[in-house]
């Protein structure tokens, strides 16, 4: 954009200032991919991706499927749209069983990101155009309004599980992102692929290089003991202003007894994946090392429970 | 779940005259015809619309109480009709996102 | 008809609009329902010697009701809504009706037909018995009912003030005000 000011990296103490208002994406190449909102500690708001709020409700996107990493504040369920104009804040979502273009166009008016229709309506008319045109991701549920909300609801607490999202007054810890991968078991080609994901989207938010360093590292052990011992697992990542979080949850032959395993050089690496330059065992003992919180669950036969936390 | 245990565990505001009864399930909606379609008797039926009309279709639907969310104003018109009819028309200042979150934490499912 | 005591549900239901039209030539009104992009209200049209034009949207659904025991479908195209009365006119038929049934905690409900066409073949009195018994189905029936009576009983249809239960003013973006009477 010609003219816009240049800014800085964005980094998450500058972020953590009571009078930052908000960092919006002007399609400056150099800028970050998200939109990083911090509030007062009176606000209720908490912060998550659209991607979250379709994997929570199954919907399936009518138009955005390149903008499902945008935030939002707020969840609006409603169906009357002079409400929506009225009350409705900005990067908010709108819920509703209306669907019609008159709704999109509310929600555009109100500075929305986007709209979910319930009950498996879709809008037949202009909407996907004016959605388009304007940004704004539309997405369809077959969940009716009571049950939506209570996913997207559940899906929030499920990220932060001592925070009460929705008390007045009360400072809850802001959510800046949360990313879900998984990982193939004994996909060698594509190991790794997880962490170096991991490792870009710390960049992109600024954090100090040692920190993103150690959580690359920590995540690149846990994805490759995954690949040599499991079937497959489900990686989430989650960063709040304090926080890192990195939870690794595999279905596999789990670890009969974690103190042995966390002993430096202890392998149960099979001589084909040692040919391959792995399973030295210095996966766990290095976790451990690179983390500042480390919990392991695991039971033999079902899987294994990785939770690694960095401070920032 | 009664409409007084609601009331007091939430801390509702009730607004017509009407009869205590059981609650069974909640229903979200602002269309009419949704809740025509779909509510079911006994719901706890959400809503920002405070039309009398509104009174109608809870009636024809024997929910067991409309609640407006949202803080919003009700016009005496409509919490008239609803005492004529002894429905229970209910307040909160709550929006509805947040409200689902809590009903279901006190065991209220959708059916 | 069997001698299954009928169960009823609704089925194949259709959200969509009610479109409301009036001639300004001969004050007639129209009424069908869309599936439609919304239509736009002010849409004016000539039709032979009347100039239609679009007044009201309603948001609203059409449905069958099955029985679930027999499978017996009753089909209510024909039904285009249900009006509450608001007992404007103390002598009208409905309301007088009301007022009766109102005593038994009985609501009264009016079943519209499509205009024109209701005027000269109203809802069948049969199927306005399904939908009251598909109501009251639907209800603990022992604490409050329903009964739908049909359109034919409210004399001059200009005068009436009664309101529909159908969504009206949802799309508008000024906050909703009171609702102008239709007929």
């Amino acid at each position: 954009m010609r003219g816009a000011k240049r800014r800085s990296n964005l980094d998450v103490q500058r972020l953590l200032r009571p009078d930052f208002i908000g960092a919006r994406n002007d399609n400056i190449k150099t800028f970050t991919s998200f939109e990083l909102v911090y509030l007062d500690s009176k606000s209720k708001a908490t912060i998550v991706e659209i991607k979250m709020i379709r994997d929570a409700l199954e919907a399936s996107v009518i138009e955005g499927e390149d903008r499902l990493d945008a935030m939002v504040e707020q969840v609006y369920a409603s169906d009357l749209m002079s409400d929506v104009l009225a009350f409705g804040r900005p990067n908010s979502i709108l819920l509703t069983g209306l669907a019609t273009q008159q709704a999109v166009i509310s929600a555009h008016m109100a500075e929305f990101k986007g709209v979910v229709f319930i009950r498996g309506k879709k809008p037949k008319d202009g909407s996907e155009k004016f959605a388009r045109d304007n940004h704004l991701v539309l997405l369809s549920t077959e969940l009716d309004m009571y049950d939506a909300c209570l996913r997207i609801d559940s899906a929030k607490r499920r990220m932060y599980p001592e925070t009460k999202t929705s008390s007045v007054g009360q400072k809850t810890e802001e959510m800046l992102l949360s990313h879900e991968f998984s990982i193939q078991g004994n996909d060698f080609t594509n190991a790794g692929m997880v962490s170096t994901e991991v490792k870009s989207i710390l960049k992109k938010i600024g954090l100090d290089p040692k920190l993103i360093r150690r959580v690359a590292i920590s995540t690149y052990e846990g994805e490759m003991n995954v690949v040599m011992h499991a079937q497959r697992a489900k990686v989430n990542l989650w960063v709040t202003p304090k926080l890192i979080e990195v939870t690794i949850e595999d279905e596999g032959k789990g670890i009969p007894d974690v103190e042995l395993a966390m002993q430096e050089g202890f392998t149960t690496a099979t001589e084909e994946m040692r040919a391959m330059g792995f399973g030295s065992g210095m996966g766990l003992p290095n976790i451990k090392k690179n983390s500042d919180e480390l919990e392991i669950k695991s039971e033999v036969g079902k899987g294994t429970i990785l939770q690694m936390r960095f401070f920032i | 779940m009664t409409t007084q245990d609601l009331i007091e565990k939430i801390g509702l505001k009730p607004l017509s005259k009407f009869e205590h009864r059981k609650v069974n399930g909640v229903f979200v909606s602002d269309m009419l015809s949704d809740v025509m379609a779909s509510a079911k008797s006994g719901n706890l039926w959400l809503t920002v619309q405070t039309h009398k009309s509104i009174v109608p279709a809870a009636n024809l639907v024997d929910v067991s109480a409309i609640l407006i969310t949202g803080g919003k104003e009700v016009p005496q018109e409509t919490v008239d009709l609803a005492s004529k009819y002894s429905i229970a028309i209910l307040s909160t200042e709550l929006p509805t996102f947040e409200l689902v979150g809590k009903l279901y934490g006190l065991g209220l499912g959708s059916k | 008809m069997s001698e299954c005591q009928h169960q009823w549900e609704m089925t194949n239901i259709q959200f969509g609009f009610v479109v409301f039209e009036k001639c300004f030539h001969c004050n007639g009104l129209r009424t069908y329902f869309s599936v439609e992009d919304t239509p736009i209200l002010g849409d004016k049209y000539r039709e032979g010697d009347c100039f239609w034009s679009r007044v009201e949207n309603a948001q609203s659904f059409r449905f069958n009701l099955q029985c679930t025991k027999c499978n017996h479908l009753e089909k209510l195209d024909d039904l285009m809504g249900l009006l509450h009365c608001t007992g404007c006119l103390p002598d009208c038929e409905v309301e007088i009706l009301r007022k009766k049934y109102e005593a038994e905690r009985t609501w009264i409900l009016v079943a519209f037909g499509f205009l024109p066409q209701a005027k000269t073949r109203p809802i069948p009195a049969y199927k306005l018995d399904i939908l009251t018994d598909y109501f009251n189905q639907r209800r603990d029936a022992s604490r409050s009912r329903i009964k739908i009576v049909p359109f034919n009983l409210i004399e001059d249809l200009s005068l009436c003030r009664g309101d529909f239960i159908h969504d009206v003013g949802m799309l508008s973006l000024e906050p909703p005000k009171g609702r102008k009477p239709l007929f």
